[in-house]
C-alpha cells in the first residue's frame, strides 16, 4: 500500500518574521527554510506505519523551486522510499497545491495521503480537505491518532469540542495534528544515503493541471505592536481604568 | 629545607603513594577481560552484557579501508554543502534538546547518562567518519563535517560532546592510519550499535607538557611486543574505556601510538573530577608494565601520522570551543536585550554592548580559521599553520568569552541556576586539550 506525503519548505519556526518594507510578502532572503513541522509530523506517522507494516512506500511529494529539493533530501532521510519534485517557481496557491497532489495520488495509486494540517507559513488549512474533495475520498483532519488496519483507517481527530473518533474507507486523506507524535531525529547515515536516492522531477503540467488564481494577496502587513502597559497603584485605579476603557 | 619540613614532605609523600595505591583497589575498575560473543548482523556486531569488551577480527580485509581525499573545490566557498547542512541541523535539534537539558546534572554527576550516549550512538555521529566496509557511512573524507557536527555538538553541551565524540576518535584514527588487521579486529565494533567506550589518550600531568616529547615510553621487547609505562590525564570515559589509544614516546624512535585494550594487564585509572569537562567523566589513565603486542602499534610509528593525530585533536578542539562560544552568545544576546537596569535593557550601556559584538567578531574569526584548517586537512594539504591560529584563538578568546558571559549576567552569571558558569569551566579546558578527540 502506498503513503503520500505532502512536505512544504517554509520559513522555520525558529525565525523572527519580518514583513518587506511594500508590504508585497515577508522577507524570505538569507532566512532559514526548513521542514514544515506539520509535515514532519506527517512523516513521521508514515514512517511509523511503515514500520509496523501497515504501508509499503511512503512518497514524498513537494511543490515549488529548485531550493525546495532541500525539503525533499529531509524526507528520504526520515524515511521516504521516493521523492516527487513537481518544480514550480510561482507561489502556490493551495487549491493549485491540492489539483497536484490528486493527480499524483491517481497516477501512483496511492491509498493514504498523509499531510500536515496546514503550513506554518499561510496557515490556510485547506490544502487536505481539498485534495479529498477533487478525489471525492474520505478525510480525517486533526489527526491526534492513526491506525490503519486493511481497508480501514481509525483516526482520532482533536476537535474543539474534544476528540472524535473516524472510521474512514481507503482511500483517503490525513491530516496531522500536532499531538499526533513527535518526530525522530535525523540520523547522519541516513540523511548520507538520502543524498543518492534519485528526486524524480515533474512539472504542473505533465501533470495535468492549471494553477488557480483563487487568492489575490492585497497586502502584507506585520501585527500591530503592544503599546507600553500602565502601572496602576491600586485595586481601584485597575477598576476605574478598565471601566474607563469598557472593559469592566 | 628544615627537618621538620622534610620529615611532612615525607609523610605526605608516603600517604599520596598508599592513597593512590587503594583508590585502584578500591575503584576495581580493571575488571577481567570476560569473553563476548559478537553477533554477526548486517549492521554491525553487538556486545552481549560485559562492559569490557575483547576485540576479535570477525571478517578479514584484504586490504586497509580509507577513506578518500574530499573533493577539492574549485570555487572559494565557505557555505557548507547541502548535506552538510543537514547534518549539521541533524546533530543541532538533538544537543540543544538532549545535551542541553542533561548537561546541568551529567556535570554534576561527572558522568554522561548511558542513554543519552546510546540516543547518540543511535543518531549515527561515531559512523560518518567510518568507511562502508567496515559498516561505516561515509564514502570520503570529510574533516569540515566532522568539525561542523563536533561544534553543533558543543552548542548543546561541551563536556557531553567530548564524552560522545571520544571513541570517535579512536575510530578515526584507526580509519585513517591502521592497518587491515587493526582495522577488521575494532572497526567493526564502533559501527556497531553500541560503540566501546575509547578514547585518545595523550595529556600528561606535568608543567609545559608537549604532546612531542612525553614521559610515557615504550619499549621494544625481544619478542616484538612493547612494554608501556607512564600516566595519561583528563582521559574521557577512562573508567569504562574498552579500548585506548595510547601516545607514548618509542625508545630510539619519538612519539607513537599505541591500541591498549581496557583489559590489558597493568592498567589502571583513578578518577581525576576537573573544573571543567565533567560530563565527560574524565580520569588518569596509569600504565605499569602494560604489554601490548607488536601489532598494537598505529601506523608503524610513522612520525607524519602521529604529528597529523595531534593536529586534527587540537582542530577538534577547536570546534568544540567554537560551538560552547556560540552558546556563549546565542544565551547572551537576548540576556543583555531582555535585563533592564536604570529603565533601559542593559545592551544600551557600550560597556556591554561593545563586549558582546567582541564576542561575535572573535567567533568568527574562530569559525574561518578552523572551517579552513579543516577544509585544507580534508583535501590533504597541510593544516598545521591554520590549526595553530585556531587553537591560539581558543586558548585565548574562549576563556574570555566565557569569563565575559558570566560577567554581563552579573550575579546570575555566578550562579548554577544559569549554564554559563559551566560554559566558563568547559571553555577553560579547551585551551590546553592536546589529545582527547579528532575530526
Amino acid at each position: 500500500m502506498k503513503a503520500i506525503v505532502s512536505v512544504k519548505r517554509v520559513v522555520d519556526y525558529n525565525v523572527r518574521i519580518q514583513v518587506k518594507p511594500d508590504g508585497s510578502g515577508v522577507v524570505t532572503d538569507g532566512v532559514k527554510m526548513s521542514m514544515n513541522p506539520f509535515d514532519e509530523i506527517a512523516m513521521e506517522e508514515a514512517v511509523r506505519l511503515k514500520e509496523k507494516g501497515k504501508i509499503t512506500e511512503i512518497i514524498a511529494v513537494t511543490i515549488g523551486g529548485a531550493k525546495n529539493e532541500e525539503t525533499l533530501r529531509t524526507a528520504l532521510a526520515f524515511g521516504a522510499t521516493k521523492a516527487i519534485h513537481i518544480k514550480d517557481e510561482g507561489e502556490v496557491q493551495p487549491l493549485t497545491a491540492a489539483r497536484a497532489l490528486a493527480a499524483v495520488f491517481k497516477k501512483e495509486g496511492a491509498s493514504l495521503l498523509i499531510a500536515g494540517k496546514q503550513a506554518i507559513d499561510d496557515d490556510a488549512n485547506q490544502t487536505g480537505q481539498m485534495v479529498a474533495a477533487l478525489l471525492d475520498i474520505a478525510q480525517a483532519t486533526f489527526a491526534g491518532k492513526v491506525d490503519v488496519d486493511g481497508n480501514k483507517a481509525t483516526v482520532v481527530r482533536e476537535v474543539d469540542a474534544g476528540l472524535e473518533t473516524l472510521e474512514v474507507d481507503l482511500p483517503a486523506v490525513i491530516t496531522a495534528d500536532l499531538r499526533l507524535n513527535e518526530p525522530r531525529y535525523l540520523k547522519l547515515p541516513d540523511i548520507m544515503k538520502a543524498k543518492r536516492i534519485p528526486i524524480e522531477a515533474t512539472t504542473l503540467a505533465d501533470l495535468g493541471v492549471t494553477a488557480a488564481a483563487a487568492v489575490k494577496t492585497v497586502k502584507t502587513v506585520p501585527p500591530p505592536s503592544r503599546s507600553k502597559g500602565v502601572m496602576v497603584k491600586t485595586v481601584d485605579d485597575l477598576v476605574a481604568a478598565l471601566k474607563a476603557k469598557g472593559l469592566a | 629545607m628544615s627537618v621538620p619540613e622534610k620529615t611532612m614532605g615525607l609523610g605526605l609523600k608516603v600517604l599520596n603513594r598508599f592513597a593512590g595505591l587503594s583508590l585502584v583497589d578500591k575503584l576495581k575498575l580493571r575488571k577481567p577481560s570476560e569473553q563476548l560473543l559478537f553477533q554477526a548482523t548486517r549492521a554491525g556486531f553487538v556486545g552481549i552484557g560485559a562492559a569490557a569488551r575483547s576485540f576479535a577480527a570477525v571478517n578479514k580485509l584484504v586490504r586497509p579501508a580509507r577513506l578518500a581525499p574530499g573533493r577539492e573545490r574549485e570555487l572559494f566557498d565557505l557555505n557548507p554543502s547541502e548535506e552538510q547542512q543537514m547534518l549539521r541541523e541533524a546533530v543541532a535539534a538533538f544537543a540543544d534538546a538532549e545535551l542541553r537539558a542533561a548537561a546541568q546534572a551529567a556535570d554534576s554527576a561527572c558522568l554522561a547518562p548511558k542513554p543519552l550516549l546510546e540516543a547518540a550512538g543511535e543518531l549515527g555521529i561515531g559512523l560518518i567518519g567510518l568507511p562502508e566496509e567496515v559498516g561505516g557511512a561515509g564514502s570520503e573524507r570529510s574533516v569540515v563535517s566532522n568539525v561542523l557536527v563536533a561544534e553543533a555538538l558543543a552548542h548543546g553541551d561541551l563536556g557531553l560532546a567530548v564524552a560522545i565524540l571520544a571513541p570517535g576518535a579512536v575510530a578515526n584514527a584507526l580509519g585513517l592510519w591502521g592497518d587491515e588487521a587493526q582495522q577488521a579486529k575494532y572497526l567493526p565494533a564502533f559501527a556497531a550499535a553500541s560503540a566501546p567506550a575509547a578514547a585518545l589518550a595523550v595529556q600528561e600531568p606535568r608543567a609545559l607538557f608537549n604532546p612531542f616529547l612525553l614521559k610515557t615510553t615504550a619499549r621494544r621487547e625481544r619478542d616484538g611486543s612493547y612494554l608501556l609505562e607512564g600516566l595519561k590525564s583528563l582521559v574521557p570515559r577512562a573508567a569504562d574505556g574498552e579500548l585506548f589509544l595510547v601516545a607514548a614516546q618509542l625508545e630510539d624512535h619519538g612519539p607513537a601510538l599505541f591500541l591498549v585494550e581496557g583489559s590489558t594487564r597493568g592498567l589502571s585509572v583513578r578518577a581525576e573530577p576537573a573544573m571543567g569537562l565533567r560530563a565527560a567523566a574524565t580520569a588518569q589513565l596509569q600504565l605499569h608494565r602494560v604489554r601490548v603486542g607488536a601489532d598494537a602499534l598505529l601506523a608503524g610509528g610513522d612520525a607524519a601520522v602521529y604529528r597529523d593525530c595531534i593536529q586534527l585533536s587540537r582542530l577538534a578542539w577547536s570546534a568544540l570551543a567554537l560551538g560552547c562560544g556560540q552558546a556563549v552568545l546565542d544565551y547572551l544576546i537576548p540576556y543583555v536585550n531582555g535585563r533592564v537596569a536604570f529603565g533601559e535593557p542593559i545592551s544600551h550601556r557600550q560597556a556591554v554592548a561593545f563586549s558582546v559584538a567582541d564576542t561575535a567578531v572573535e567567533l568568527e574569526g574562530l569559525r574561518l580559521t578552523t572551517l579552513r584548517a579543516a577544509s585544507r586537512a580534508e583535501r590533504g594539504l597541510d593544516f598545521a599553520r591554520e590549526t595553530a591560529l585556531a587553537r591560539r584563538l581558543v586558548a585565548e578568546q574562549g576563556a574570555r568569552i566565557a569569563s565575559d558571559g558570566v560577567q554581563l549576567l552579573g550575579g546570575h552569571g555566578f550562579t548554577k541556576e544559569y549554564p554559563v558558569e559551566r560554559w566558563y569551566r568547559d571553555l577553560r579546558a579547551a585551551g590546553f586539550m592536546e589529545g582527547a578527540l579528532l575530526v
